[in-house]
């Protein structure tokens, strides 16, 4: 077994002890999490590496497990094994201005510890390191990656583009594993998709309450619940998270004891292990009660037409996607509506597409009153990571709040 | 890059009371431009240090992006009537957005360029098309007619033959033309309209194809990479030993690499031609683009690659191990080099361009 497969199993087994004892809504996600990340060993299914926004409904529907790159380098960064791969990468070539999301998972690859996907499907957007990382993994393994054009703006041609490709892609997994889709169970995964959208968009809406019902990590890293997405497991997670804050704020149970500031996160969370949320609870009271990512921006999806196009219709509306209006909006509405005191933005060193926006996110929510300091870190690369100096950071803008 | 003090005017007016049009990317399609009647004017940004641009944006965006926003948030580009984007990366996408948020509004337009040629690529990019020729004429209270752009066709055909012509003097051993002069002249095309770049090149033509430089062994380069505005980097490299006989960059051969065909379609044949012209790294086909590289670089006799890498440049930066394992089993010999497209950061590549040449000479 490898060294990959036995952290997923081992992780899976040590969850489900747990939530024998007591099933919490972050348990039970990790839990569903870390067998997706054990279905890439699974012999009966194909393996596809990704980027983060392609349907992995399709994929599940043709029989193929699906997982996203930068889902891989988080977890090793999170798991302290990221080094070594961030180092095989530089020594291969890839610069250390480049994103270590990224690095980490094409030293991996070199390194041999990744298990050999059947299949490597990308798109062009949140951002040119995705899908160009997974093209160098292509030529690592010997196999074409197929590239998804996610169109800049919504209009029915960029639409009927979109879903065109979705039919291309199809095409590419059944010639190269000779699995067929099945639509049926596609159009179930959109029954499913809005059947957790309403849990998660109540389970989310709940947190607007002051105090919230969630702590600073209940919600952390969610974006991997894209990895669920459209299966039975994702309703049962929403619900669970649905349940567990809609009890917390029936009996007045806070997920900070004594929350005196509510933060935003912009973006992605740092993944190694740091202090700085426990500081930010502990010192400060200070509760990360929304993250960006986690908004469900997209509108239930039409049960009854095109799978596919309601499908493309959530991908091509993303805020990431396209002009920075629309995350902008995102932003000052969700620091106005959680009741935002603070927002943190971990300005991640090698992301151009956030980093080229950072002054436009300030101005944006400073529209709202809510003032945001921007932490010049690596969120995977922990080589450079200097705590004692965010900290110093954090506290003085805690202090200003 | 032009200094920031000299932002991009050009150098002459080819038709009085005409309004100029920036652009930054060679997939812009120039010839709807000129066919609105407007004056395309290649937004370079500067080679200085950045005054204003990093309160905008991250110092991890590469220094084209931020000297662009720079020159413009200084009012350098106020003499436009507005510009032109084409989203080719991540960080033109955020320019695009700063532009229109803190610069002066006049005309912004953002074009979706789809990595691929398949159908549907030549269908979606023809109709990105069709929506800027139509954002133009709804701006400008316009019609920019079918023949209109066909002339465009017509007199950018003209000059992208031209330009081939002439780089194919650094055929010769010693070239006939120097990288620089090829490179000054693929530069001023960004400034002057096409006519009077035509007779320019035409006459350069003559001059150097008449021209008998006595034969000195150089060694003989292919210069491959990010975009280069300064044709002194040029000059600084054949004055570290070398002939550049070839340049692999959109600030130059790929610009004008390209043929339009000339069917009923027109949009759809501009749509094909920018599409299949020699791809940029964004474009994702590293094995045409080295085969490329390869090709050029045994069709002008170069001895070896430079190439370079604009520093925060993810399209390059991604490519740069899978380029030098090809480039190398091609028998070629490669140094790659990365910088922020200054003079001042190939000042301090001098030694190893140097010893690079020597290893060539060897």
């Amino acid at each position: 077994m490898s060294m990959l497969e036995t952290y997923f199993a081992q992780l899976e087994e040590g969850l489900k002890k747990k939530l024998e004892r007591k099933t919490t809504a972050r348990r039970k996600f990790i839990y569903e999490i870390s067998r997706i990340g054990g279905k890439m060993f699974d012999d009966n299914l194909s393996s596809a590496w990704t980027t983060v926004f392609v349907p992995f409904e399709i994929l599940n529907a043709m029989g193929v497990a699906g997982n996203f790159i930068e889902f891989v380098g988080a977890m090793m960064a999170g798991a302290g094994i990221g080094r070594q791969y961030l180092e095989k990468a530089e020594a291969a070539g890839y610069s250390t201005d480049s994103c270590a999301y990224h690095r980490t998972i094409v030293g991996a690859a070199l390194e041999g510890i990744m298990p050999e996907p059947d299949l490597l499907i990308g798109a062009s957007c949140p951002c040119d390191g995705g899908i160009k990382v997974l093209k160098r993994i292509g030529e690592i393994y010997k196999k074409d990656v197929f590239v998804i054009n996610t169109p800049y703006e919504y209009t029915p041609e960029s639409l009927d583009y979109l879903v065109n490709q979705f039919k291309a892609m199809i095409d590419f997994i059944k010639e190269r594993t000779g699995r067929d889709i099945d639509f049926d169970l596609l159009r179930q995964s959109i029954r499913n998709n809005n059947k957790a959208r309403e849990y998660l968009v109540e389970a989310l809406e709940l947190c607007k309450n002051v105090p919230s019902p969630a702590s600073s990590n209940d919600w952390k890293n969610f974006i991997m619940f894209v990895l669920l997405a459209g299966s039975e497991p994702a309703i049962e997670v929403a619900r669970i998270y649905r349940d567990e804050f809609k009890e917390k704020v029936g009996k007045g149970l806070a997920g900070l004891a004594d929350e005196k500031y509510r933060l935003l996160w912009i973006q992605n969370r740092i993944q190694f292990k740091n202090n700085l949320i426990n500081i930010l609870e502990s010192k400060f009271g200070a509760n990360v009660v929304i993250d960006e990512l986690n908004y469900i921006y997209w509108e239930p999806m039409d049960e009854e037409g095109d799978p596919l196009r309601a499908l493309a219709i959530r991908q091509i509306t993303h805020p990431i996607i396209g002009n920075i209006d629309r995350r902008l909006d995102v932003l000052a509405m969700l620091g106005r509506e959680y009741k935002c005191h603070g927002a943190i933005n971990p300005a991640h060193w090698g992301c151009r597409q956030s980093g080229g926006a950072r002054y436009m996110f300030k101005e944006a929510l400073r529209e709202v009153d809510v003032p945001v300091i921007h932490l010049d870190v690596d969120c995977v690369d922990e080589r450079n990571f200097s705590e004692g100096q965010i900290i110093t950071r954090l506290e003085a803008f805690m202090e200003m709040l | 890059m032009v200094s920031k003090k000299n932002p991009a005017e050009p150098k002459e007016k080819t038709l009085t009371g005409m309004s100029r049009m920036g652009w930054f990317c060679s997939y812009t399609p120039l010839e709807i431009i000129h066919a609105a009647l407007l004056f395309p004017v290649r937004i370079t940004g500067h080679s200085d240090p950045i005054i204003k641009a990093d309160s905008f944006m991250h110092p991890n965006m590469c220094q084209y992006v931020r000297s662009c926003l720079d020159t413009a948030l200084a009012g350098g580009y106020d003499h436009l009537e507005g510009a032109v984007f084409v989203n080719s990366c991540d960080a033109m996408r955020r320019l695009h957005d700063a532009w229109r948020k803190y610069i002066s509004p006049g005309f912004t337009f953002i074009m979706d360029l789809p990595k691929g040629r398949s159908d549907a690529d030549y269908g979606y990019f023809r109709n990105e098309l069709l929506k800027l020729k139509n954002a133009l004429e709804k701006h400008f209270s316009i019609e920019i007619t079918e023949g209109a752009i066909k002339q465009a066709i017509n007199v950018m055909g003209e000059s992208r033959s031209l330009y081939h012509k002439l780089s194919d003097l650094q055929k010769e051993n010693p070239p006939l033309i120097t990288g620089k002069e090829l490179m000054q002249l693929a530069s001023l095309y960004f400034t002057v309209g096409p006519y009077t770049w035509n007779k320019t090149a035409e006459a350069l033509f003559k001059q150097k194809n008449d021209a008998k430089p006595t034969a000195v062994n150089r060694p003989r380069i292919l210069l491959s990479g990010s975009p280069i505005h300064n044709p002194d980097i040029i000059g600084f490299i054949e004055e570290c030993g070398m002939d550049v006989v070839y340049e692999d960059m959109c600030t130059g051969s790929r610009f004008f690499d390209m043929i339009v065909e000339n069917t009923a379609d027109t949009l759809l044949d501009l749509s094909r031609a920018y599409l299949d012209k020699s791809p940029c790294s964004r474009m994702l086909m590293i094995k045409e683009r080295t085969k490329n590289i390869v090709d050029l670089a045994n069709e002008f006799g170069a001895h070896g690659i430079i190439h370079h890498s604009l520093k925060f440049c993810d399209t390059y930066l991604y490519d740069v191990p899978q380029l030098k394992r090809h480039l190398t089993e091609s028998g070629l010999k490669v140094l790659l080099v990365e910088g922020d497209c200054t003079l001042g950061s190939f000042g301090q590549l001098k030694t190893r361009i140097e010893a690079f040449a020597e290893v060539l000479n060897d």
